[in-house]
């Protein structure tokens, strides 16, 4: 493929494009991020190759694989085009089948989603509970491009963005728009980017200024950033290149968790290709700026989602912060002017151009505008990415697009914002999801990691596992956070292993609070998060296990108790998954397991059919 | 000239100054333990931690790393930052009470007991010996490695390094072994015996004997348990 | 018993000694005198740990941002670990300190100082699979294989290693091993994972998997058909093409299964050469304008009769391969 050396030249291709284009003609969406992969959509996409080889369809009906689309438990999940039929959760034969109807513009009624609720399948995928309340502008993006196929991009209006801003001509005019729109930063303070990129334009000292991709996506529990790099990278590229018109920038950076190797991959492969059609390198589209992304990977350290942290990584030593001012913006990498955002605050950046900055800002209330990714994961139903306007409450996202709880157990919390973040009690549902009101009540917006907690996880375990992850994670410079996130997990150990007292309560509020003040960068101030919001939302948990030395949520290990109840009907299932031999009993009587030598593993818990296995 | 307000007194002094330097001009105490001049500042230790800004938006930094700013605001011993101190000095004690120089500024501030489980670890993870060495003995011979609780201090595989001169810089400069070499006459601090250690955090087994005329140290007292 | 070890620096002379890193291997059982030379056990090299290949993966990094942690990357991918003596050279060719280069491969947790087993077990303990029972199914793996994490078994097959979070949350608990995923993994299901990994996961048995299907080729040049009848493989009529590299050049016969990697040659072809296709009738050469994405190599395009197009990678060994029924290749 040619070069593309003029903004003329990409619009005769846009138009040879256009004029190729067949919006009726039957499309097989499959999804195969990495979740679908692990569920077998590769088995899937083998299938439909060969079904329409063999059938010798692939003039009538078009097979595009794209990235993920959202709805993970689900996978692997076909969806059909321009029907938007959602065939949830299919198998090679089901593909077959699928394949033949999509040819003869039918349905397979048996293959639909079945909605628990209502009992009655549904057809078409925004008519599902978990998409109906979805304002799904970037995911909607992921559902149409084949992240590997550039035309794809270009086809459903890709790099337009780019063009509009080129052919403007202003470089002002990119930041006033960015600042309009309101976008904040996605990454989890939520700082106004417009802000971010006036500052880093103001920079003027000639040596060079870098913009930075914040892909080192660490809080265990949110993938937003994952889907978006594999299923749709262009479009961050697309929103740096602008980024880069805009303020002057002249080099940029991808900074990728090493734990993420298909978004490496496919951001290779879209480098490769822009710097080969000419979107990146020198004279871009014949405007006469030129700019280039280079990729670098993390390697296994969470720390480096910080600020200053992944400027030193970049630079490739220790991931060390450092402390702020001096900020990025006025010395980053190598001492040069840089501007770090998230991935879908680049994402958001070319939505912003195509629909304008007012119309960007509509969406959302009033001081967080547009819309956020989150992965809703945990107990409750219906698992997966939702992408909500700000300002939707959380319950709405808990209870209508997740569907409620997942077990019988109720649910009793919401952690958001991963390891930085706090837990949100039931009682609080009502409250909009926007930065302010997360902050207040004690949690923070985060990246996007919405974890759901019913009445059988233990607030002592979750605050105990993050503090775990923290005292890991922790690059150790810092006495406070290093030997302060130790100690508090420490007491945490003490507490759920029955060994607590109240004086240790009091000890972890004041550790918790110091540590808060004392350490240099956000890992450390944040890390007492899970700590000091369970304790304030869930003392009567911890004084559970203090003064009663009982879990109530059946976790703790050294405080529960495995049993086998009447419902035992004799067979033996259990007696031969005990890793230890515990159990004992004969086939048809109620089994025993003998509490000495049982190690609380779970196993009989999870093969008993009868529901017979009791935790106290 | 930048000009900027510290427990109320104003003062003004060059950009890049730190809010250390500034507070030490004007006579205000502020501990330190990894802090030392002539060595670039580090902020590893938190003690010198102050409060500045005004209202909700008050934050804790370390002074010795934060530069000066027009019209910041500064405390150096405000409830917060006092506070701060004692919980930092109380975790100083569980994990290094042997260590006069901590035990000094333990009970400065008041800090007579630590809530926390004892342990004994010869080394806080300041760096004063890895700053000693690379700045002032421009030999570098050792560095920080790992992560979190297994951050440690060590010459690259723990072995004997190529570029060490011996010159005893690091045993110096390290407040958790302060008083180790002190010889009866206090010039002979570090004595001939002493050129032949390496620093005491690599060989604590040879260290034993070669202490035997020196005044002991407490950690290697321990360690012999 | 003390098994005689080769020392690398300074030629090829049989030594009685020390491991410098496998220190929990059953053969190397003392612990490092810190006045001998440089040693590395033989057993563990992936590929031989020689000065050349470090500095050829140094100079390959020359021009890049932060190079040292992609050299370190290469490096294990390399050699399986990071080597003692391979971090000396790497800090010489870099021109960075050692203590630096040391600190750097010990600060992050991707990399390894000791040598890893055959098979890797990555099991996530992020919060959501943590709150799904992960952890007891990291206890199960530790009780199975009867080491904890970061170790290597004794008989080098497996090192277990817990990752924080791999983005698969919505089907935790998550278990990687050799770039193969589990998903929703539960503690009666370890043991024959285990097994799996064993027995080998890129195995697939050609004539009962249904991934595998059959393809008929054309010359996009020519649109003469491709496909040889007398010469079949795994049942099938094969790919006929001709093959060259350096000045021998002969015919070579591919699987026409889309999935199986069955090739025969007239000639031995090394491995990870890369090879110039070239239709057997009209004497064009077969070449893309994509490079594979695995290994970086051109991709060679064959038309598909049905509608279509199948691409390989023309590097012999590597398995990178695309089938398109679009047409379009960008």
């Amino acid at each position: 493929m040619e070069k593309l050396k003029t903004l003329s030249d990409f619009k005769e291709l846009k138009e040879r494009l256009d004029a190729g284009r067949e919006p009726d003609r039957p499309t097989i969406i499959i999804p195969a991020g990495t979740c679908g992969q692990a569920s077998g959509a590769n088995d899937l996409i083998r299938a439909a190759k060969r079904e329409i080889i063999a059938r010798e369809l692939s003039e009538k009906v078009r097979l595009v694989i794209t990235g993920c689309h959202g709805f993970c438990q689900m996978e692997p999940s076909v969806l059909v085009e321009p029907a938007r039929t959602f065939y949830p959760r299919v198998d090679t034969k089901g593909m077959a089948r699928i394949v033949e109807a999509v040819a003869q513009g039918k349905v397979v009624e048996e293959l639909l989603f079945l909605d628990p609720a209502t009992g009655k399948r549904i057809e078409k995928q925004d008519d599902m509970p978990f998409f109906k309340k979805q304002a799904r502008t970037i995911l909607a993006r992921s559902e149409r491009v084949d992240p590997i196929r550039l035309y794809h991009y270009f086809e459903s209006g890709g790099y337009s963005s780019l063009v509009k801003v080129l052919e403007k001509g202003n470089r002002a005019w990119v930041i006033e728009e960015i600042k309009a729109s309101g976008l904040r930063g996605r990454g989890g303070a939520g700082f106004p980017t417009g802000l971010k990129w006036e500052l880093l334009a103001k920079q003027t000292n000639g040596k060079g200024k870098f913009l930075v991709c914040n892909a080192d996506e660490g809080d265990p529990g949110a993938y937003m950033d994952r889907s978006v790099l594999e299923g749709n990278p262009h479009s961050i590229i697309e929103g740096m290149i602008i980024g880069a018109y805009g303020t002057g920038a002249t080099e940029g950076v991808v900074y990728v968790r090493t734990e993420y190797p298909l978004a490496i991959k496919h951001l290779r492969i879209a480098l490769r290709q822009a710097r080969e059609f000419g979107l990146l390198g020198e004279n871009i589209l014949g405007s006469g700026f030129s700019f280039d992304i280079q990729l670098v990977k993390g390697a296994g350290a969470f720390v480096c989602g910080e600020e200053t942290a992944l400027m030193r990584s970049v630079e490739g030593k220790m991931g060390e912060p450092r402390q702020r001012p001096p900020f990025p913006t006025e010395r980053g990498i190598q001492g040069k002017p840089t501007a770090i955002n998230n991935v879908e605050t680049w994402a958001n950046v070319p939505i912003i151009f195509t629909e304008g900055a007012k119309a960007f800002a509509k969406v959302g209330t009033k001081g967080n505008s547009g819309t956020k990714i989150f992965s809703l994961v945990g107990k409750v139903q219906n698992t997966g990415l939702v992408e909500v306007p700000m300002g939707i409450t959380i319950g709405e996202i808990v209870q209508e697009i997740g569907a409620g709880p997942s077990g019988k157990a109720p649910i009793k919390a919401v952690q958001t914002g991963g390891p930085s973040g706090g837990c949100i009690p039931a009682a609080k549902f009502s409250l909009p999801i926007d930065y302010e009101s997360l902050t207040q009540a004690g949690s923070i917006m985060g990246s996007g990691g919405m974890i759901v907690m019913d009445e059988r996880t233990c607030m002592v375990d979750v605050a105990k596992y993050f503090t775990n992850f923290l005292k890991d994670e922790s690059c150790g410079k810092c006495f406070t956070c290093r030997k302060g996130t130790q100690r508090m997990w420490e007491i945490l150990d003490d507490i759920s292993r029955g060994k607590g007292t109240l004086a240790h309560l009091d000890l972890l509020q004041e550790l918790g609070e110091v540590v808060k003040d004392t350490t240099m960068c956000q890992l450390g101030q944040t890390a007492p998060n899970p700590v000091l919001s369970t304790l304030k939302y869930f003392r009567d948990e911890y004084l559970e296990h203090i003064q009663k030395k009982r879990c109530p949520a059946g976790v703790c290990k050294d405080l529960i108790l495995y049993s086998i109840s009447q419902k035992c009907t004799g067979c033996l299932a259990c007696i031969k998954s005990c890793p230890s031999e515990a159990i004992t009993g004969k086939a048809k009587e109620v089994h025993v397991i003998d509490a000495k030598k049982c190690i609380k593993c779970g196993a009989c818990l999870a093969v008993c059919k009868y529901d017979a296995v009791v935790v106290t | 000239m930048i000009k900027l307000t510290i427990n109320g007194l104003e003062v003004s002094v060059e950009k890049g100054t730190t809010l250390l330097e500034a507070a030490q001009f004007l006579g205000f105490p502020i501990p330190t333990l990894c802090h030392m001049e002539g060595l670039s500042p580090y902020g590893a230790c938190r003690l010198c931690v102050v409060e500045i800004g005004e209202g909700p938006r008050a934050k804790l930094v370390s002074s010795c790393t934060y530069p000066v700013e027009e019209g910041l605001k500064v405390r150096t011993a405000s409830s917060r930052v006092v506070r701060a101190r004692k919980m930092v000095l109380e975790l100083l004690l569980a994990s290094c009470p042997q260590s006069k120089v901590i035990q000094d500024l333990a009970s400065a501030h008041e800090v007579r007991q630590q809530r926390f489980r004892q342990e004994h670890e010869d080394c806080i993870l300041c760096g004063l010996c890895v700053r000693m060495c690379e700045e002032q003995m421009m030999a570098k011979a050792i560095g920080f490695r790992g992560r979190g609780k297994n951050r440690s201090l060590g010459t690259p595989f723990d072995i004997k390094s190529e570029v060490c001169r011996l010159c005893g810089g690091c045993i110096y400069v390290c407040p958790a072994c302060q008083l180790r070499c002190t010889y009866t006459d206090p010039e002979k601090a570090i004595c001939g015996g002493c050129a032949n250690l390496s620093p005491p955090c690599l060989e604590k087994e040879k260290f034993d004997d070669m202490m035997c005329y020196m005044a002991p140290c407490v950690a290697c007292e321990i360690k012999k348990d | 018993m003390m098994k005689p070890f080769v020392l690398v620096e300074g030629g090829l002379k049989k030594y009685r000694g020390l491991c410098s890193t496998c220190d929990n291997s059953i053969t190397c059982t003392f612990p490092r005198d810190p006045n001998l030379p440089v040693m590395e056990c033989e057993e563990f090299q992936g590929e031989t740990i020689s000065p050349e290949v470090t500095m050829s993966i140094v100079e390959k990094h020359e021009d890049e941002q932060g190079k040292l942690i992609s050299i370190l990357e290469d490096m294990q991918t390399r050699y399986g670990y990071l080597p003692e003596s391979a971090l000396k050279v790497v800090a010489e060719g870099t021109g960075q300190s050692l203590v630096d280069v040391y600190g750097v491969a010990t600060f992050y947790k991707a990399f390894s100082l000791k040598p890893r087993g055959k098979h890797l077990i990555s099991a996530c303990l992020g919060t959501a699979c943590h709150v799904r029972n992960a952890p007891r199914v990291v206890e199960e793996f530790e009780r199975q294989l009867r080491l904890k994490p970061g170790e290597m078994t004794p008989d080098k097959q497996f090192t277990l290693e817990t990752v924080n979070c791999l983005g698969a949350c919505a089907l935790g608990p998550i278990v990687v091993v050799d770039g193969h995923y589990f998903s929703q993994v539960d503690t009666p299901q370890v043991k024959r994972i285990i097994q799996r990994a064993k027995s080998g996961l890129d195995k697939t048995d050609v004539k009962a998997d249904e991934k595998i299907f059959p393809v008929k080729v054309r010359c996009p040049h020519c649109n003469r058909s491709l496909m040889d009848s007398s010469h079949p493989l795994d049942g099938n009529p094969s790919i006929r093409v001709t093959a060259s590299f350096g000045t021998a050049h002969g015919a070579l016969w591919l699987s026409s299964l889309y999935g199986s990697y069955t090739v025969e040659s007239e000639d031995e072809i090394p491995r990870d050469t890369v090879l110039n296709f070239f239709c057997p009738h009209c004497h064009a050469e077969l070449l893309g304008a994509a490079n594979c994405v695995e290994c970086g190599a051109p991709m060679i395009p064959m038309i598909v009769k049905e509608g279509g197009m199948v691409k390989i990678c023309s590097r012999q060994g590597c398995k990178g391969h695309l089938l398109d029924l679009e047409g379009v290749n960008w």
